[in-house]
């Protein structure tokens, strides 16, 4: 059975539990936990905002769509832009490793300011124009995204393994930094792999 | 007036009219034109600067305190009309390019300003608020104390009276 003296114990953790609790909304006026990993979402959805139903045989003066997005978790508001580039097999990616970009001009720009833990979501529509083929090769030269007309002049080259004129439409990531005054690439991109074929 | 005077005056006169009528075009060119690749990049650039200062502006007022999510909202207003501002001057249409980053600034002018409001207000509503939360917290604490120490008390007089009524009787 229990003693005067337990119960007096029970009473005097009740009591110091109560005062803990009591103090911990004032505490945390004061004391900022830290939060959790710091990262920046970035991806592509089909036509109908599924992870499916992408663009792959691509034809010219065709329009397609996919819907490119962005989440922030990065602690706090974050302005990004996100550049649309082009490029054929031969030419730079960026490099994930050295966190670096590629070397590509950017063809379009998204802009978006992200308040913290919250999401954007944009449509992305593309088209071909002035494709031809000779020789195992292909070319592009124009692209249309968004409705802005880009001369882009690309040759790509029959891919024997794969059977196709294979090209890659990318979006990269990059987030301001205001110590410096500029944007920095955020190390994140998707892309997206086309097949230049000719028109029926 | 001799033949020869009245020739010169006339050549003078219409020499007048083309020169006029050329100046006129140029004038009606510049207005149809308006500006010059460079005043449009330098449009551009500079609500492109603007922008970036804005929004270090609203990320400041966010850091005390504040709901910025209208301002997010405005700034990103202002980022579109940047957007189209570089789509003009890409495509060569100068004016509208020079037209839409003036949108753009003015935006992000406004935006900047109010973040600056906005940062003074939840400066000045920190304190209170701590002040309030402080107060509350230490309110609360005093009561559960209180409560908890007549519990204590009323407990402790139970338990005895329960003690003493346990205790063996001895029959005299």
């Amino acid at each position: 059975m229990w003693t005067l003296s337990d119960y007096r114990r029970v009473f005097c953790v009740a009591g110091l539990l109560g005062v803990i609790v009591c103090s911990v909304p004032s505490l945390m006026t004061f004391v900022h936990l830290p939060s959790g990993e710091r990262f920046s979402e970035l991806w592509v959805l089909g036509p109908g905002h599924m992870a499916e139903g992408y663009p792959f045989n691509v034809r010219s003066n065709e329009t397609y769509m996919v819907y490119v997005g962005v989440g922030n978790h990065m602690g706090a508001s974050s302005y990004y832009r996100l550049y649309v580039k082009f490029r054929n097999q031969t030419e730079s990616l960026p490099n994930a490793t050295a966190k670096t970009p590629s070397s590509l001009p950017s063809l379009y720009e998204y802009r978006e300011a992200l308040e913290v833990d919250r999401s954007w979501e944009a449509p992305l529509t593309f088209s071909f124009s002035g494709v031809s083929f000779f020789e195992n090769r292909s070319m592009v030269e124009s692209l249309v995204i968004n409705d802005v007309a880009f001369r882009v002049d690309k040759m790509t080259s029959w891919d024997a393994e794969n059977n196709g004129y294979y090209c890659q439409l990318f979006v990269e990531l990059w987030i301001y930094n205001a110590e410096p005054d500029t944007f920095i690439f955020h190390n994140r991109f998707v892309s997206l792999w086309l097949n230049i074929t000719a028109s029926v | 007036m001799k033949l020869k005077e009245r020739l010169v005056l006339r050549r003078a006169f219409e020499l007048g009219v083309v020169v006029v009528f050329l100046f006129s075009v140029l004038v009606d060119v510049h207005s149809v034109h308006g500006f010059s690749s460079d005043d449009a990049a330098a449009a551009v650039a500079e609500a492109d600067s603007a922008l970036r200062v804005t929004f270090v502006s609203v990320v400041d007022a966010e850091r005390s305190g504040a709901n910025v999510s209208e301002l997010m909202g405005r700034l990103n207003d202002a980022s579109s009309a940047l957007t189209s501002a570089q789509a003009a001057l890409r495509a060569g249409n100068y004016s509208e390019a020079v037209e839409y980053a003036g949108a753009c600034k003015v935006l992000s002018d406004a935006v900047a300003g109010d973040a600056g409001v906005l940062k003074s207000k939840a400066a000045e509503g920190w304190w209170p608020t701590v002040a309030y939360g402080v107060l509350g917290g230490y309110l609360v604490g005093v009561v559960f104390l209180t409560v908890l120490l007549l519990a204590w008390h009323l407990f402790r007089k139970f338990y005895v009276r329960k003690l003493l009524d346990s205790r063996p009787k001895v029959n005299e």
